[in-house]
C-alpha cells in the first residue's frame, strides 16, 4: 500500500521522499500523515520515522495535536521493543500530551515492560484492552518481545514459567511460540532456549603487541 | 554617498546630526572620533580588502586575531561602530556590511552585559537572511571566500542566536505586555523553527553536499556530482557545517531520531576532509553522544565521547592560543566527562586508560559511586549541567500565565532520562554481586539481596535479572555510513545466562597492560639520547 502525497506544484510524492526534504515540516501534510499511522495499526506494519514525524509537526504546531494518533503511535513503539523506539517518541511529547492521562497509561505500561515486569504487564494490559483494540498484533508483538529477552536470558526455563511470562497462554499456543523460536522440551517441565555457554563467555583481555604495531618505533632507534 | 572624498568635505557631518550649534556639533565631532579609533578604521578598510581580494590567509589572519584583539581592546563591554559609519569607510560594500554585521550582533551577544536587546535580536536575524539570500538565490554562485573557520563559526553562531533567542522569548516574566506582543504576534516569524530549518536544509541541498560525500565514501571524485556551486570549497563547507548544525538543531529539540539520520553520509568515525575545525568535531561528537546516550545506546556513546576526549587531550595545545574558541571546547569537553561518567555508571565497559586516568584525577569516581548506589541526584545534577540547552520550537501559548517557560524543555527531556535511570536503579547492585561468583543458584543470591527471601522473592529476582539482560542488550553501529544502524549486542564487561535455577556468570578480566608504558619509556630515552648527542664538550 502506497500513500501519496500531492505537492504544491501538482506532482506526487511518496512519503518517504516527502520526508526526506524540507517539505516534512509542511503542516499541510499531516493529514495523510496521520491517516498512514491509522493503517500501520491496522495492517500491523511499521514506520517509525514517518510516526516521529508526525509528533514532530505537533511539536511546531501545538494547535493540531490530535490526540488519538499520539495513542497509536506510542502504542506501535512499544509493539517495536526491544528497540528503544518509545524512548524518542516521548522526548518529542508536548507538555498537554505528558499531561493526559492516557498517555500517562501507556507510558507506564512501557514502564512495566522496560523493567521486564511481564506478569504485571499481562495484567495491566488485561484492564486497559479497549486501549489497544485497534492496533492488529499487538500482543504477538510484546510475546516477540518476551521471548526476544528470554531467549538472551535463559539456557533452559521452567515451561510454567515461560508460559506466564508470555501473558499466561494455553497449552497450544506455547506450542506455537516455542517452534516459532526454534526452542526444545527437555523432559516434562523444561524448555530449552537457547546454549548460552559457548556465547557467554568469560573473557580475558590481554594485551598483544605484534612486530608491525611496533616496527617503526624500534626503527627510530637505530 | 559617503565615499573618500566627501569625507574631507564640511558638508559631510549634515547628513548626521548638524544641529547649528557650534558647541553641540563639536562634541558631537569628539564622541564620534572618540568611537572610531585610527586602528579600528584602518582594520576596517583592510579587512574589506582582504575580503574583496578573497585572500584567505589575511582574512583568516584578521578573523582570528585582530579582531578579537580590537575587541578587547576598544569593545569590551560595548558593541562595535554601528553600520552607518563603517559603511562610509568601506565605500558601502554591501557584502562586507552583512558579513561586519554578522560579526557585530556576534560581539553583541557574546561580549554585552544583560545579553541583546530585541530589537538587535531581530536585525541579526534579518542580517543571516540577507547573507543567505545573497548565496542562496542568486542565479549562479556568488564568488566569495571565506576562512572555513567563519564559516563554521558562522553557521554555529546562527543555531545559538536561534537557541537563544527561543529561550528569550520562553521567558516572559521579564517583560512587559508590549514587548510580549512585539514578540509573540509582531515578529512571530523571526528566529522560527521552520526558517532556521530552511536555511540550513537548502544550504545542505545547493551544495550537494550528501552527494559529495556518498561519492567520497565509494571512493569516486566528488567534483563530478558537486554541480556549480558545491564545486566552490565555500559552498560545500557551508553545506557540511549546515549538517552539524542541523545535528544541533534536532538535539536541541529533542528529536535524537533525526539527529543523528542527518548526518547519514558523514562517517562520524572516520577522520575525513572535512574534518580540520577542532570546534566543528568537538560539537558533533558532542551531540552524536548525547543522541545515543538518550537512545540508550551506551556502548556507541561511551566510543564517540572517549574517541573525541583523547581527540581534545592530544591537540589541546593547538587552539589554546585562541581563548573564545578555548573556552567553549573546555566547557564542552567537561560536559562529555560528564555524559561518559554516566554512561560508564549505566554500562561499565574498559575504556581507554589516559580517559580513565582523568576521570580519576578530576574525580568523578566519588560521584561515579554513588551513582553506582542508585543516588538519583546525582544523576540529575550531572545530567542537567551537561546536556544541551533545549528549547520549545514554539513561543508560549497566547494565553498562557506569565510565567518563566525556559526550563520546561529542559525539564521533559530530564524526566525521560531519570525514568530510564529508575528502571535500571538496582542493576548495579545485582552487578556486584555477580561478579564475585561463575555460578549461583537464584534462591542465593535472593537471600544476598534480602536475608528473608521468600518464594516470591525469588521472582522478583528474576525480574530484575531479565531486566538486567534486556538493558544491557543494545544496538551497537558496526559499520556503513547510517550511526542509527547496529546490531545488538550485550557489551558490558559482565553478563550471565540462567540454566533453570542456576546462574552462569562470565566477567571480563583485563590484564595489566603495558605496552603503553613502555612506549612512552622508549620515547622519552630516544628524546634523551638525542640531546646527549648534541652536546658539544
Amino acid at each position: 500500500m502506497s500513500h501519496l502525497v500531492k505537492m504544491e506544484n501538482g506532482q506526487s510524492q511518496t512519503i518517504q521522499e516527502m520526508l526526506g526534504c524540507i517539505e516534512r515540516y509542511n503542516p499541510d501534510h499531516l493529514k495523510i500523515l496521520e491517516s498512514y499511522v491509522q493503517d500501520q495499526a491496522k495492517n500491523n506494519s511499521y514506520d517509525l520515522e514517518a510516526n516521529l514525524a508526525v509528533l514532530k509537526l505537533y511539536q511546531f504546531n501545538p494547535h493540531m495535536l490530535n490526540f488519538d494518533i499520539t495513542y497509536t503511535i506510542l502504542l506501535k513503539c512499544l509493539t517495536n521493543l526491544p528497540h528503544t523506539d518509545f524512548v524518542m517518541a516521548k522526548c518529542l511529547l508536548l507538555p498537554q500530551q505528558m499531561k493526559d492521562e492516557n498517555v500517562q497509561t501507556i507510558i507506564d505500561l512501557a514502564d512495566i515492560l522496560e523493567r521486564a515486569d511481564f506478569t504485571l504487564f499481562w495484567q495491566r494490559a488485561e484492564v486497559n484492552r479497549t486501549m489497544f483494540r485497534h492496533i492488529t498484533g499487538f500482543h504477538d508483538s510484546i510475546r516477540k518481545f518476551v521471548s526476544h529477552v528470554v531467549g538472551t536470558t535463559f539456557q533452559t526455563i521452567k515451561k510454567d514459567l515461560l508460559k506466564e511470562l508470555l501473558g499466561g497462554i494455553e497449552e497450544s499456543t506455547l506450542e506455537s511460540w516455542i517452534k516459532r523460536n526454534g526452542w526444545k522440551h527437555q523432559g516434562q517441565n523444561l524448555v530449552v532456549v537457547a546454549t548460552q555457554d559457548d556465547k557467554i563467555k568469560t573473557k580475558n583481555i590481554t594485551e598483544k603487541i605484534e612486530f608491525d604495531n611496533v616496527g617503526a618505533l624500534m626503527a627510530q632507534c637505530i | 554617498m559617503y565615499g573618500g572624498e566627501e569625507f574631507s568635505t564640511p558638508d559631510y557631518y549634515d547628513d548626521f546630526a548638524h544641529t547649528g550649534d557650534p558647541q553641540l556639533d563639536m562634541e558631537y565631532e569628539r564622541t564620534y572620533f572618540a568611537r572610531m579609533p585610527e586602528t579600528v578604521k584602518y582594520f576596517l578598510m583592510n579587512f574589506c580588502q582582504a575580503i574583496k581580494e578573497g585572500n584567505l590567509y589575511d582574512i583568516q589572519n584578521m578573523y582570528e586575531n585582530t579582531f578579537p584583539q580590537i575587541s578587547d581592546h576598544h569593545f569590551d563591554k560595548s558593541a562595535w561602530p554601528e553600520e552607518q559609519e563603517v559603511a562610509t569607510i568601506v565605500d558601502n560594500d554591501k557584502v562586507f556590511l552583512i558579513l561586519y554585521k554578522e560579526l557585530y550582533y556576534r560581539h553583541i551577544h557574546a561580549r554585552i552585559p544583560g545579553g541583546p536587546k530585541l530589537e538587535q535580536r531581530i536585525n541579526s536575524f534579518f542580517n543571516y537572511c540577507d547573507f543567505f539570500n545573497l548565496i542562496i538565490s542568486s542565479q549562479n554562485p556568488v564568488m566569495l571566500e571565506l576562512p572555513d573557520i567563519w564559516l563554521w563559526e558562522l553557521v554555529d553562531e546562527f543555531v545559538y542566536q536561534f537557541q537563544n533567542f527561543a529561550q528569550y522569548r520562553a521567558r516572559l516574566t521579564d517583560k512587559s505586555q508590549d514587548e510580549i506582543q512585539q514578540l509573540c504576534v509582531n515578529h512571530s516569524n523571526v528566529w522560527s523553527i521552520l526558517c532556521i530549518l530552511n536555511v540550513l536544509h537548502s544550504l545542505v541541498d545547493i551544495s550537494n553536499i550528501k552527494k559529495q560525500l556518498e561519492a567520497i565514501s565509494q571512493s569516486v571524485d566528488p567534483q563530478t556530482v558537486a554541480g556549480d556551486f558545491g564545486k566552490l570549497s565555500f559552498y560545500k563547507m557551508l553545506g557540511y557545517f549546515s549538517l552539524v548544525g542541523l545535528l544541533r538543531v534536532h538535539s536541541l529539540l529533542g528529536d535524537y531520531y533525526q539527529a543523528i539520520k542527518v548526518l547519514e553520509p558523514i562517517e562520524i568515525h572516520k577522520k575525513s576532509a572535512y574534518s580540520h575545525i577542532p570546534a566543528c568535531q568537538i560539537s558533533t561528537s558532542y551531540y552524536v553522544g548525547f543522541a545515543y546516550m538518550m537512545m540508550r545506546r551506551y556502548a556507541d556513546a561511551i566510543r564517540t565521547f572517549s574517541e573525541i576526549l583523547l581527540y581534545i587531550q592530544r591537540t589541546k595545545q593547538l587552539y589554546s592560543t585562541r581563548s573564545y574558541q578555548n573556552d567553549q571546547i573546555n566547557k564542552q569537553a567537561e560536559q562529555m566527562y560528564h555524559l561518559l561518567a554516566i554512561c560508564l555508571v549505566l554500562h561499565p565497559q574498559c575504556i581507554d586508560e589516559s580517559i580513565q586516568q582523568v576521570l580519576r584525577e578530576k574525580n568523578y569516581h566519588d560521584a561515579m559511586f554513588k551513582m553506582q548506589c542508585g543516588d538519583l541526584d546525582v544523576f540529575k545534577s550531572f545530567f542537567i549541567f551537561a546536556c544541551p540547552r533545549f528549547v520549545s520550537p514554539c513561543p508560549p501559548a497566547a494565553d498562557a500565565p506569565m510565567e518563566d517557560y525556559v526550563k520546561d524543555p529542559m525539564e521533559h527531556q530530564l524526566v525521560v532520562f531519570m525514568d530510564e535511570v529508575r528502571q535500571q536503579k538496582d542493576l548495579p547492585t545485582t552487578r556486584s554481586y555477580l561478579k564475585l561468583y561463575t555460578t549461583l543458584p537464584l534462591a542465593k543470591l535472593a537471600s544476598f539481596i534480602d536475608p528473608n527471601a521468600s518464594e516470591d522473592d525469588v521472582s522478583k529476582l528474576l525480574i530484575r535479572l531479565l531486566c538486567f539482560k534486556h538493558k544491557m542488550r543494545n544496538l551497537v553501529w558496526s559499520k556503513g555510513p547510517s550511526g542509527l544502524e547496529g546490531t545488538f549486542k550485550s557489551g558490558s564487561e559482565l553478563d550471565f545466562y540462567i540454566d533453570d535455577d542456576m546462574i552462569h556468570i562470565a566477567d571480563t578480566k583485563v590484564s595489566h597492560r603495558y605496552g603503553d608504558f613502555f612506549v612512552r619509556k622508549i620515547m622519552k630515552f630516544n628524546d634523551l639520547n638525542r640531546k646527549l648527542k648534541n652536546i658539544n664538550i
